[in-house]
């Protein structure tokens, strides 16, 4: 069949051409919408690799000291039985590591974590904060890796609950660095990195001296 | 939505598109053809918008929006169980990643379904608001004129009034006559008084459009609802032995799914204790069927806030602990027998509840237990807990009774590298023994490691240690789910299903009533009193809505006998479509 009239023609590919736009604009919005990179958390979710823990990605987050909140509030029991709380912390900075004896990460930064105990001695007081095991599997662990440090008993949670209200930890393992205040001075997702965070008690002793 | 259906016409409609256009004088030439306007970006815009709110578009889009959903049920569902996605794609090595980058595994968070459901969305929204705002004036508008010709209307009835000596006056008729409708449920407006026809206008079932708007605009809260759950919303996580506690922290939870747009430093901060769970069976002898079937589960659990008073709770299936929204569900539940891993140097190496997976009605249960800190030599287990040990007629043990009336450790063990130290993550409930030796299992000399109450140590073979059955216990699984779309989700589908009821029961109908003075075939004075009614849509109830205003008529009034011409055509044909509304 002719076509009616040359003048039309050209409206309609423009009219296609519109659409389009319009379609790939409203798909773009969608897209940025929804297909944003998700983040480690949904990744690992998605994996469905039932490792039954939280891992983190070894993000590391600093506070400068004008930028840290309240001084923390917890209290627990260690696994000898020492009922220890936050203001027993106080006057120099310390490290909480968080942490149970099946979880992999946690037993690749464990001997990085007993040295650097052994290294700040006197200077930073390290405890950790074990999530899920009964004192023999714990003090296994520490036998294993020579941890020289005492750990929170918190399969209650006690410990845990109490930090949410600051900078809470998020993954396993956690560490924690509180400055002399006993203020959140850093926080390490994941397994923490030996060199940064030599780095982190450095400036935290540093600016304590 | 039917309303903005026929607003539009399409290009091809146009005249001058048709045969016609071949005419002697050539395309382009031709005199009788109307030249199609060249649309701007504006008229393409109001073409696309026109196109989109139609109500086939919606309809379409539902259409699309269910077929999209079928993927969702043939393939596994990461929000549903990601293991299950995992081994698909492991045994589908070529089609698996690409359906995983076409986000099949992810239906309902997909690009390609949330296009869908957005679109049918903005649909949605721009048909309803403008019918809403119709409606609105509508509402706040007179009801419409009386027609000329009532007869044309499908229900039309006559009635002459009263005898001779008392036929009542055509004003008073009418202003009776809309007290009668304004009963009945109509809307009135009285018209004409003081002339030689006054008439009623009324109008009935103005709440089915209101049902028709709350169901569509409900539709929208249900869709939003869901979308604000998947934003902001998380599903956890957590198996809790007895006695053990679960604090409300992204650091306990064995998985967690976040929303796409929630924040984990947000959790509500709450922790609860599983204080005891009981679980019971099935225990009539009279059915054997049914024996030892569990009927009912019931975990009594402490729940601690900041600054509260820890509070007894009971969690049930179905019956969830809810702390400010966030719910937990009992899942799942299980044993887990307590064990005690003494290694090589004489060290306890492990001591604690090893949480088994049942795999069949009588609680036979699968167990990984990974000993890394064992020395000098990491030690594994894998085997099976029978709750209620038996030997069958094979001679090979087996459980009767998801009671624990004998139960009855089954394990192999192995030493070597468990590949914990490598900090690569593994699934807990399963052992790689490449590179592991085997100490215990059914081919090795010792056989398996059988451990129950009358011999719960067993020492393992190269002096490697010893390993000891202690106690079981229970264990549930948890689901810990925050849906703030939960509330919205529910009201709007009240809603939704009311405004349905309403749209689908409530007619809409237009009445008329007109009264005038005539004369009877003696010649004598009487009022006549005519009225039609006319549906809004399909209203089978029509005719009995008429004949009951007839005899509500009559008995307020009285009647004469019917003038000839009126009891020739007592209603007209329903084919008429009646005067001009739409």
């Amino acid at each position: 069949m002719p076509v009616p009239s040359n003048s039309s023609l050209p409206t309609h590919p423009s009219r296609r051409r519109v659409l389009s736009l319009a379609g790939a604009g409203v798909l773009g919005v969608v897209m940025a919408g929804c297909g944003a990179e998700e983040d480690p958390l949904a990744q690992q979710a998605n994996t469905g690799d039932e490792k039954g823990y939280i891992a983190g990605d070894g993000t590391v987050s600093e506070y400068a000291p004008d930028q840290r909140g309240e001084p923390v509030q917890f209290s627990g029991t260690l696994f000898d039985g020492t009922e220890l709380s936050a203001e027993d912390l106080r006057g120099k900075p310390a490290l909480l590591n968080f942490w149970y004896a099946a979880c992999p990460p946690c037993r690749v930064e464990a001997p990085d974590l007993a040295e650097l105990a052994q290294q700040f001695e006197g200077q930073i007081a390290f405890y950790g904060v074990n999530l899920r095991d009964d004192q023999a599997t714990a003090e296994a662990f520490e036998r294993t890796f020579g941890i020289p440090y005492p750990s929170f008993e918190d399969k209650d949670g006690k410990v845990v609950m109490a930090l949410n209200a600051y900078v809470p930890p998020r993954a396993v393992p956690t560490t924690l660095v509180l400055d002399a205040q006993g203020r959140v001075a850093a926080r390490i997702l994941g397994i923490a990195d030996r060199s940064i965070l030599e780095t982190l008690l450095e400036d935290t002793v540093a600016e304590t001296a | 939505m039917s309303t903005t259906s026929s607003r539009q016409s399409t290009p091809e409609d146009t005249p001058g598109r048709g045969p016609r256009g071949s005419s002697p004088t050539g395309p382009g030439k031709n005199p009788g053809d109307v030249e199609l306007p060249a649309l701007g970006p504006v008229g393409m815009a109001r073409w696309a918008w026109a196109q989109l709110t139609k109500m086939n578009t919606a309809l379409f889009l539902l259409l699309l929006l269910a077929v999209a959903a079928v993927p969702g049920s043939t393939f596994p569902q990461r929000i549903q169980d990601t293991g299950a996605v995992a081994d698909y794609i492991d045994a589908n090595p070529t089609l698996g990643p690409w359906l995983d980058r076409l986000q099949f595994f992810d239906v309902f968070s997909s690009v390609w379904f949330s296009a869908i459901y957005i679109l049918l969305f903005v649909s949605l929204v721009g048909c309803v608001l403008p019918r809403a705002g119709k409606h609105w004036r509508a509402w706040r508008a007179q009801p419409p004129r009386t027609p000329k010709r009532l007869e044309r209307l499908p229900e039309h009835r006559r009635l002459v009034l009263g005898g001779p000596a008392d036929a009542p006056a055509p004003d008073e008729v009418v202003a009776q006559a809309a007290r009668l409708l304004g009963k009945r449920g109509y809307r009135v407006a009285v018209r004409d008084t003081g002339g030689p026809a006054p008439s009623v206008a009324a109008e009935r079932g103005m709440w089915k459009e209101v049902g028709n708007v709350v169901f569509h605009l409900a539709l929208l809260g249900v869709l939003v609802s869901v979308a604000v759950g998947s934003l902001f919303g998380f599903k956890g996580q957590k198996i809790l032995v007895e006695g053990d506690s679960f604090a409300n922290s992204l650091i306990n939870y064995d998985a967690f799914i976040p929303g796409t747009n929630y924040d984990p430093d947000q959790l509500e901060p709450f922790s609860l204790t599983l204080e005891n769970f009981e679980v019971e069976f099935y225990r009539d002898t009279a059915v054997p069927s049914q024996y030892g079937t569990p009927v009912d589960f019931t975990a009594e659990v402490t729940v601690q806030q900041p600054g509260g008073q820890p509070r007894q709770e009971t969690l049930k299936v179905n019956a969830p602990v809810n702390v400010d929204g966030v719910k937990s569900f009992l899942i799942g539940n299980g044993y887990a027998p307590l064990i005690r891993v003494t290694d090589g140097n004489g060290d306890v190496a492990f001591e604690g509840p090893v949480v088994g997976i049942p795999s069949d009605g009588v609680y036979t249960s699968s167990l990984v237990l990974k000993v890394p800190d064992a020395a000098p030599d990491q030690l594994g287990f894998t085997g099976l807990l029978l709750p209620t040990a038996v030997t069958g007629a094979d001679g090979l043990p087996r459980s009767a009774d998801p009671g624990l009336a004998n139960p009855k450790l089954i394990l192999s063990s192995y030493s070597g590298d468990l590949g914990l130290d490598s900090g690569v993550p593994q699934n807990v409930y399963a052992l790689d023994v490449e590179g592991l030796t085997e100490l215990n299992g059914m081919l090795t000399p010792d056989g398996p490691i059988t451990l129950d109450a009358a011999g719960p140590v067993y020492e393992l073979p190269q002096g490697k240690g010893s390993i000891e059955f202690l106690d079981v216990k229970r264990y549930v699984g948890l689901d810990i789910v925050y849906d703030p779309g939960r509330t919205g989700a529910f009201v709007s589908f009240v809603l939704a299903f009311t405004g349905l009821l309403m749209s689908m029961f409530i007619a809409r109908r237009r009445l008329w009533v007109r009264a005038s003075k005539g004369v009877d075939k003696d010649g004598a004075p009487t009022t006549i009193l005519e009225y039609g009614l006319l549906a809004r849509g399909e209203d089978p109830r029509l005719a009995a809505e008429a004949q009951r205003l007839g005899e509500l008529f009559t008995q307020q009034w009285g009647t004469a006998p019917p003038p000839a011409d009126a009891a020739a055509h007592p209603k007209t044909s329903r084919a008429h479509s009646g005067p001009a509304h739409t």
